[in-house]
């Protein structure tokens, strides 16, 4: 028996093709995931069941969704600005901390009413963001080095620098524990009662406005696509990459402190010597899903908030683990990398019998 | 077949497509004697020889050598026939040792696991056997061997060549001197050459030159590719002439003068016939004086270049690709930095300016390599209609920057410049439109700007035949309305239709300075091709002057 | 404590907290020579880790718990070799999605094996010659008294550099990171190296992660790895792609590592009568284990910064076609 596969290089790009991909994308995670849920003897069923209908239709899951929605939204986008420029930004979990560390900092030791002190706290915290983000760009714009590798050291610095601080002079008072005071009413982010919307939502809304008029409304968006696609030409053109490199970077470093400050101020309310939300990590697929655009990026974190909070009630209403979330999430990044090669090329494959089709035997030569 | 032929190409074709790249050529090399393969670029040189190293399959013809057919499809069987290739672009890994180079994929055991005849023995037995060679070739490395007849081979020659040597500690010339040993180690008898001088400087090119005699003494015989008039009268014995896909001819070298061999490269007819205005010219756009540049690898490509490029005039700059035309006109659009020299731009000094300031001073620039730099291929037409003029004002005040004005400018861009294969501009992206097409977006991008000065590195290499004429008339238009405009081109037909003067680019200085009225076809590709005009005999120059008889009727020779 | 005592205890503490450091860095150091950089260590190592507790607990036999390990490692390893060699996609996210599966499947398939008893690998010492070792100053039972992959991860430092460096398959490989165009033309088959090193990455990393559960620690725990799977690939590039240097590396970190733990009992402050006792503060800063944690990172990217800016001719050490997929050109 002959099977041969044949791959070849499409002319172009079907439309259904182009458009589906994040969708087909997700449904074979939450595929997977089904395989993953019966192994451990659930029904997936049941837990999808749980996990979105559930979520969706109950009032107090949606405000939590939207609470988780918030900081996602803003990591995916502090992912997102420097992918747009042709950077991977794999630290914006430090990125984060960076800014919990600073808002909370701040938020603990000044004391003005509430609307001073938390625009302070998110200066505060955007201002450390950018800053971490500052010397990988540096780097990178000087001197190429990788913005992988050093932007994820600076997250493992990060770590250790709130564990320092937050178990050293940010310590809370009583008891011992490595965690700081409680943030008094002044210095947490508020929710508009009767909806229970939290305001987090609505800073991360405006960055994704912002973004957007930045990417589709400013000579310097312009820049920023013409440097990812390529820089050479740009270069030639009079664009500077030096200049581009820096500003994404810098500014995805502060995206990614305001998640960090409005989970903190916005939800947990006192800061953690091991706070490590992940939230860093997961805006890669998040900015992957949302690539061409700020509001593709909102919808993906919006789906990866409800991800998580139907997670985390289907953990808790039945056996199966919250590491499932992490488990799609992973999943979802592997289908997209495959979708993305199966754009780009299509796949013949064709069985037969040996010797019975009389055409002429496909003839393979080195370089032809 | 004479005893002393030892290759013989019958009637070579080889096309891809929409291109006739050998046409039933014949090529015959005798033993021992260095063969020339002449050809100006685009000529067939390159593809002939790939087609002998087995990297290209012919669509028909043959090859026999010692007097057997070879059937090659991949180097491999190339090599193992006894045929060599050194590259123009060495195929060396820089950090490896020479010797490791040379040995490479050829898996030889360490000494003790050598097949040695002499050896007796269970343990000799035991080393031969297939699986413990099977082992012994992966796991160990034998190099004290072939270091030794890579030292044996480099004496006989007389490099000076240590194997262990890094091979990224070598200068040119003697990693040139590696990829012969390669070749020589896996002992040919037909050694091909791709432009071998194209690296080197000229005292490393006479070593090569004597290196190549040696060999030939022991019987090598060596296929030389170049389009250097004075190296094939250096060098070879015979010559073949390669013309657009035809073997025009191959001579005895020492029958032949340069300008013959100049005559056989060029005689082609004439495809266009533009009808160009004469007008006076105005004030000097363009003043480079003394500029000297160099490469990206750092050697010096511009030896102290003058130049003076006036309103409304075309200035052609001949010459083959490699003797500096990417830096000069790099240069001259402000893209690269010069090292030493000035550049002025009507009186303003822009030396060491930024391509934004020189943007903004009214120079444009087609590059040579469109998709590289000319374009970002996954990006919309519109961007990169875009890509020069997004700063102006037309498109938003301060931050602000309408897309939709984006949009209408590369629509009249897109319609003025004909380009087509654009359904919107929105949509349609770079990288799907044909070379043709591509280049006239990037001709409309650069010139509908209204330049001072605009500088083009081979507008119409690449690009069909209908998207040819319209952007040499583009072009005249252009220069109708003020524009200076300084061009590098391979193509003599077009720098004799659309320069008021002609320049001549050989190895980094400007060899000759003239305009299409007084030079001939001939003369110009004598001068791109040698640096010099050869000393006329009788015969040529009653021939050059019926040449220059013939220009005035608008026909070429 | 004596400061015999301290410095053998210190130098016990180094060997053994980078042997996870030098298996996964080798593995790491492989693949990269062969072109394909991997990010996704630590989800192998995680892999190998729970994997490697399930065997032993399943067959009650430690060696087949550690290669049970090392074959999770390589299983995943073999999903970057096919999404990186023959799909040609983005081998930082296809790393980085493998590390956050690893997590993931760890996480969720490793819930209730924490508890898990079973008996890993008892510290040996060498055979026959072992009590002399000992008596060895220092180093003797820093060296040569340990779980047995300890002594693994040990001559695999040699093996390593020995089939770099005197072997053919060493040179292909070489050659194959560093231009693959030319490998190609010399009869190397590319495609087939490649495969061969990102597996034996994911082996040596899963190997890295079995030892970390049934040698080092003797449980299972979520994502135990801690990071080192990151540590080991920022090794690699301080080590400049060369198994030696990366054997001091891990000896580095893994100091750095000890240190920290140990510095606790260390009185390093300058005494109160000293007019250096100022700088007393600036030294508790800089010994606080959290600070010292830092070190190592910092060390990393200063590396990588002093690399790049100085090199001599710059050159740089790093594999030519690092991070590029390869495809044959055809004409």
């Amino acid at each position: 028996m002959l099977v041969d596969v044949e791959v070849n290089e499409r002319e172009e790009i079907p439309s259904w093709l182009a458009y589906g991909t994040p969708v087909f994308t997700i449904l074979a995670a939450l595929l997977v995931g089904a395989v993953a849920i019966l192994a451990v003897g659930e029904s997936p069923i049941v837990a999808y069941d749980q996990m979105f209908v559930h979520t969706l239709t109950e009032m107090r899951n949606l405000s939590e969704v939207m609470v988780r929605a918030a900081p996602l939204i803003l990591a995916g986008l502090a992912v997102y600005l420097p992918m747009k420029a042709g950077l991977w930004n794999i630290g914006a979990e430090g990125q984060l901390i960076a800014g919990a560390v600073a808002g909370t900092l701040v938020g603990l030791n000044v004391s003005l009413p509430q609307y001073a002190l938390l625009p302070l706290m998110i200066l505060a915290a955007g201002f450390a963001g950018a800053c971490w983000g500052f010397i990988p760009a540096w780097l990178r714009a000087k001197w190429g080095i990788n913005e992988i590798i050093t932007t994820l050291l600076f997250t493992f610095i990060a770590i250790e620098l709130q564990l320092y601080l937050v178990r050293g002079h940010m310590q809370g008072g009583f008891g011992g524990f490595p965690q700081t005071d409680r943030l008094s009413e002044a210095a947490l982010l508020p929710s508009f009662t009767g909806f229970d919307i939290p305001s987090s939502i609505f800073l991360a809304l405006l960055v994704v406005a912002g973004v957007y008029v930045l990417m589709e409304y400013t000579r310097l968006g312009f820049q920023i696509t013409f440097v990812g696609s390529n820089d050479e030409a740009a270069e030639q053109a009079g664009m500077s990459k030096f200049k581009i490199v820096l500003f994404t970077l810098v500014v995805g470093g502060a995206f990614a402190a305001l998640a960090g400050i409005s989970e903190i101020a916005g939800n947990r309310g006192r800061l953690q010597a091991s706070f490590e939300p992940g939230y860093g990590f997961t805006a890669i697929p998040i900015a992957l899903l949302g690539r061409n655009g700020a509001f593709k990026v909102l919808l993906a974190a919006l789906f990866f908030a409800l991800l998580f909070v139907g997670g985390d009630s289907v953990s808790v209403a039945m056996d199966v683990p919250f590491a499932l979330i992490e488990i799609i999430q992973a999943l979802i990044i592997l289908f997209l990398i495959t979708a993305e090669f199966f754009k780009s090329y299509s796949i013949d494959i064709s069985v037969g019998r040996a010797g019975s089709d009389p055409t002429e035997p496909a003839e393979v030569t080195a370089n032809d | 077949m004479t005893t002393d032929e030892l290759l013989r190409m019958e009637s070579i074709v080889k096309t891809f497509p929409g291109v006739v790249a050998n046409d039933e050529i014949d090529l015959t090399v005798r033993k021992g004697e260095v063969h020339g393969l002449l050809g100006e670029n685009g000529a067939g040189k390159s593809t002939l020889m790939k087609v002998l190293y087995g990297l290209y399959t012919p669509d028909s013809g043959s090859i026999w050598l010692n007097g057997e057919r070879l059937e090659l499809e991949k180097p491999q069987n190339a090599i193992d026939a006894g045929i060599g290739m050194v590259h123009q672009h060495f195929k060396l890994i820089p950090r490896l040792t020479v010797a490791e180079n040379i040995v490479l994929g050829s898996r030889e055991p360490a000494a003790s696991f050598r097949e040695n005849g002499s050896e007796e023995g269970l343990v000799a037995k035991l080393s031969q056997s297939t699986p413990v060679q099977a082992v012994a070739s992966r796991f160990t490395l034998g190099l004290e061997e072939p270091s030794h007849r890579i030292e044996g081979l480099a004496d006989r020659y007389g490099f000076d060549i240590d194997p262990s040597a890094t091979v990224h500690e070598l200068g040119v010339g003697k990693q040139q001197r590696v990829e012969i040993l390669k070749a020589l180690y896996e002992d040919v008898d037909l050694l091909i050459l791709d432009e071998p001088t194209a690296v080197l400087t000229p005292t490393e090119a006479d070593r090569l030159f004597e290196t190549l005699e040696e060999l030939t003494e022991d019987d090598l015989s060596i296929i030389f590719i170049t389009h250097k008039l004075e190296e094939v009268k250096a060098i070879t014995d015979r010559v073949t002439v390669l013309q657009e896909g035809n073997n025009v001819g191959t001579v005895e070298t020492d029958e032949v003068t340069k300008s013959d061999l100049a005559r056989m490269m060029v005689g082609h007819e004439v495809l266009f016939d533009i009808d160009k205005e004469q007008f006076d010219t105005g004030q000097p756009v363009l003043e480079a004086s003394g500029v000297r540049a160099t490469d990206d690898r750092g050697i010096e490509a511009l030896s102290g270049i003058d130049l003076t490029v006036n309103k409304g005039e075309v200035v052609g700059v001949a010459g083959v690709s490699g003797n500096g035309q990417k830096e000069l006109a790099e240069t001259m659009a402000g893209v690269r930095t010069p090292t030493e020299g000035e550049i002025r731009l009507k009186e303003t000094d822009l030396t060491g300016a930024s391509p934004r300031t020189f943007i903004d001073q009214g120079v444009s620039f087609v590059p040579e390599d469109r998709n590289r730099h000319g374009a970002a291929g996954d990006l919309s037409v519109m961007h990169n209609a875009a890509m020069k003029e997004f700063p102006d004002e037309q498109f938003g005040s301060g931050l602000r920057f309408d897309y939709d004005e984006v949009e209408e400018y590369a629509s009249i861009l897109v319609d003025e410049y004909d380009v087509r294969g654009v359904d919107t501009v929105k949509d349609a992206v770079a990288k799907d439109l044909s070379g043709g097409n591509l280049q006239k977006l990037i001709i409309a991008r650069e010139l509908h700007r209204d330049p001072a000065l605009l500088v083009a590195n081979q507008p119409t290499r690449g690009v069909d035949v209908g998207a040819i004429e319209f952007i040499r008339k583009r072009l005249l238009e252009q220069r109708k309305q003020g524009t200076a405009i300084l061009f590098f081109s391979e193509n003599l037909d077009e720098l004799f239709d659309l320069s008021d003067r002609l320049l001549v680019l050989y190895e980094g200085e400007i060899v000759y300075r003239t305009t299409p009225e007084e030079t001939s076809h001939e003369e110009v590709s004598m001068f791109m091709n040698a640096g010099e005009r050869e000393k006329l005999t009788a015969v040529d120059a009653s021939e050059t002057a019926a040449a220059r008889e013939g220009v005035t009727d608008g026909g070429k020779q | 404590m004596t400061d015999i005592a301290f410095l053998t205890g210190l130098a016990g503490a180094t060997v053994t907290a980078s042997t996870v450091l030098i298996l996964a860095g080798l593995g790491e150091l492989i693949s990269e020579r062969a072109g394909v950089l991997n990010l996704g260590v630590e989800g192998m190592m995680l892999a190998g880790a729970l994997t490697g507790v399930v065997a032993t607990v399943w067959t009650g036999n430690y060696w087949l718990g550690f290669f049970a390990g090392s074959l999770a490692g390589a299983a995943l390893g073999s999903v970057h070799a096919f999404l990186c060699i023959s799909l040609k996609a983005d081998q930082a996210i296809s790393g980085v999605m493998l590390t956050l599966l690893g997590i993931g499947l760890t996480s969720y398939f490793g819930s209730g094996w924490g508890d898990a008893s079973f008996s890993g690998f008892p510290d040996r010492t060498v055979p026959v010659i072992g009590d002399l070792l000992l008596e060895i100053p220092i180093i003797g039972p820093a060296l040569f008294e340990g779980p047995a992959t300890d002594f693994i991860a040990l001559l695999l430092v040699p093996a390593v550099w020995w089939l770099l460096y005197r072997t053919n398959v060493g040179l292909e490989l070489i050659s194959v990171g560093e231009d693959p165009e030319t490998a190609d033309t010399m009869g190397i088959d590319v495609f087939k190296m490649r495969y061969i090193a990102v597996l034996t990455g994911g082996l040596l990393a899963g190997a890295a992660g079995a030892h970390l559960s049934l040698a080092f620690n003797n449980l299972w725990a979520n994502e135990m790895s801690a990071g080192q799977g990151w540590i080991a690939i920022a090794l690699v590039i301080f080590a400049r792609w060369r198994p030696v240097r990366l054997l001091l590396g891990a000896y580095l970190f893994g100091m750095f590592n000890a240190l920290q733990i140990r510095s606790q009992g260390l009185d390093l402050a300058f005494s109160s009568e000293s007019a250096l006792s100022a700088l007393n503060p600036v030294i508790e800063f800089l010994m606080d284990p959290a600070i010292m944690s830092m070190y190592a990172y910092i060390a990393t990217i200063v590396v990588l910064v002093v690399t790049v800016v100085w090199s001599a001719d710059n050159r740089s050490a790093e594999p030519g076609s690092l991070v590029q997929a390869y495809s044959r050109e055809s004409d």
